[in-house]
């Protein structure tokens, strides 16, 4: 693989690795009205 | 006279049923092949830029008119956007909120049922193939791809006794309701999925070099396949033009390179190493089509499911956030999971070229091979394939429920007898579906004219009666209601403007490729298959296809027309 498929599979993985993440997150941790 | 009362137990529950009808087989096996095909960088860019102008604004649209129309007391796409235009147009675009879901279970539950049949006969260790051959002629049986009829027997390698299961599965879920059934089953199934599929990748990301004498078959050289932004190819010239002599069979890693260099230095007249870079990749059309097309049938915009899902919210819930996360979940199983395992895998056991192939040439014919190739490759395979059953059934059962919606606030009927109409109606369409087995061609028409010509149309029309006729400012404040995380304020232009303007050409570009055939290099070229199979050499499956959906139109046109339901809401509505 080179550098710019590293790069690409890195930025793209941790992308929605974070989204997934972070929203997941938001919708635990968020109180329920 | 029959009212809903169904609702959503918990914001987890219905985040993960929506994830759980987008997550699908487009994740594992549609997504790595497109994107290897285009280059993975310059995919992955234009994949992007159809995500947020695309994907982000339609889902957040179709959230918003769902639980505006449930507020009202709708919960099909007729009574929706009827409720939403405020004049009776509105319910009949939104057969299409029927139509499509309809068609495309008929046959994908025959899709679902060969996930279930693989991971059987992949646990009770019947998938023990030496060649390509031997894993393609187990599909053509299993399926009755040589001829129509051929699936039609009840053996454990053909598909009609899973094609009986996944039905009774499906209905018995849809049976229990939108809480008990739908929400119950998604909660327990997309963690297990989740798991098998880490449990997977982690299986394939330590493959190293499986066999010692093909050392170019090799994980890194799978993942550099999927991934590597600039395609190395071989070429030949062609009439005086360097034309690369398969497109799919990029030269990855440094044994692939120096083996063509070789080829090269024999015959440099002839033979030359071309390379693409992701810039020029970025301006062809085509990419960009197939980026927005893969956005659709990933997050399930334009089917009808997320209208439906959302209408049985309250008031007050959040859409944004539910929606993100819904989105997220799903992008995270295609990106972060499918683009790890599939192609890497294929590419490790079977090299570059064995590892190319369509959706479903991938998944039932290059796939199976892989695992059987693998040190216990029965248990891996049969994860993955109930791995992908659990993702189809939460996908089916998705498509289920707008329909059962539908009868019932059509009909004035309930849940019971509304599962009846459609059981019988879905079982006799998937049953012709499994009839016309010869080359996968009701399936593929199917496929392609409710599954793609029909989604772009609903897509399209749902954005311009949110932003244009609901209006983006009021539909954005709508959304923001009750939510968690606001919709930041550019994306009221971009649902203006933006996505209707680029879906629109992308439409127009599409229709032009796939129904006209045009090419983008000057002149138009050869007709498509699923053209021709109409107009020009008539097939019996492809016609009695489009016979189906056209069918199906029609009920639901004359449902609708008959409904006083919603008449009687468009009068409520001008006396007040």
């Amino acid at each position: 693989m080179t550098l710019g498929g590293w790069i690409t599979m890195i930025l793209s993985v941790g992308t929605v690795t974070l989204m997934f993440a972070w929203s997941l997150y938001k919708v635990l941790t968020t109180p329920k009205e | 006279m029959s009212q809903s009362n169904e609702s959503w137990n918990s914001r987890l529950g219905v985040i993960l049923a929506v994830a759980g009808s987008a997550v699908g087989l487009g994740n594992f096996l549609r997504f790595p092949g497109q994107a290897a095909q285009f280059g993975g960088g310059a995919f992955m860019l234009a994949y992007c830029v159809a995500f947020l102008i695309i994907g982000l604004p339609i889902c957040w649209a179709e959230w918003t008119i769902g639980r505006h129309g449930g507020k009202k007391g709708f919960h099909s796409s007729p009574g929706i956007l009827n409720s939403i235009v405020g004049h009776s147009y509105g319910k009949y675009i939104g057969i299409l909120g029927i139509v499509i879901p309809t068609c495309i279970y008929v046959y994908y539950v025959n899709v679902e049922a060969w996930t279930l049949g693989y991971a059987v006969n992949f646990f009770m260790q019947n998938m023990e193939f030496a060649t390509a051959e031997d894993s393609t002629g187990f599909w053509a049986g299993f399926a009755g791809l040589g001829e129509d009829g051929a699936a039609l027997n009840f053996s454990l390698g053909s598909a009609l006794p899973y094609l009986l299961i996944v039905f009774a599965i499906n209905f018995y879920l849809i049976y229990h309701g939108v809480s008990k059934g739908i929400e119950t089953f998604c909660k327990v199934a997309i963690p297990i999925l989740l798991v098998i599929a880490v449990i997977i990748l982690v299986r394939v990301l330590t493959l190293g070099v499986p066999d010692p004498e093909h050392p170019e078959r090799n994980i890194a050289n799978g993942l550099g396949y999927m991934w590597n932004p600039d395609k190395i190819l071989l070429a030949e010239k062609q009439d005086g033009v360097w034309e690369p002599i398969a497109e799919m069979e990029e030269l990855v890693g440094p044994e692939m390179i120096s083996a063509a260099e070789e080829q090269v230095a024999a015959d440099p007249e002839n033979l030359k190493i071309i390379e693409r870079s992701i810039w020029s990749q970025m301006t062809n059309p085509d990419l960009w089509l197939a980026a927005a097309g893969q956005i659709f049938f990933s997050i399930s915009i334009g089917f009808g499911i997320i209208i439906n899902y959302a209408s049985y919210l309250r008031e007050n819930d959040d859409v944004v956030l539910s929606g993100f996360a819904a989105t997220s979940a799903n992008e995270f199983c295609e990106v972060g999971l499918g683009g790890l395992i599939t192609l890497p895998a294929a590419v490790a056991f079977l090299g570059v070229a064995g590892a190319a192939g369509g959706t479903f040439g991938l998944g039932f014919q290059v796939l199976p091979l892989v695992f059987s190739q693998m040190t216990l490759g029965w248990l891996f395979g049969g994860l993955f394939f109930f791995l992908l059953f659990l993702a189809a059934v939460t996908s089916s059962i998705s498509m289920v429920q707008p329909v059962i919606a539908f009868i019932e606030e059509a009909l004035d009927l309930n849940r019971k007898q509304s599962i009846g109409i459609l059981g019988v109606i879905t079982a006799l369409c998937a049953m012709v579906v499994l009839y016309f087995s010869n080359g996968i061609k009701a399936i593929d028409t199917l496929d392609y004219w409710s599954g793609t010509f029909l989604i772009f149309v609903l897509a399209m029309a749902e954005i311009i009666i949110f932003s244009w006729v609901f209006g983006a400012e009021r539909g954005v404040k709508e959304a923001n209601r009750g939510a968690i995380v606001k919709i930041p304020h550019f994306f009221v232009y971009i649902m203006k403007y933006v996505c209707p303007l680029f879906l629109l050409t992308i439409f127009t570009l599409w229709c032009a490729k796939n129904i006209f055939g045009a090419t983008w290099v000057g002149g138009t070229g050869e007709k498509v298959s699923y053209v021709i199979d109409l107009f020009y050499v008539p097939n019996q499956a492809a016609w009695i296809s489009v016979t189906m959906i056209m069918l199906i139109g029609l009920f639901t046109f004359f449902l609708l027309k008959g409904s006083p339901k919603y008449k009687d809401h468009l009068k409520q509505n001008q006396n007040s």
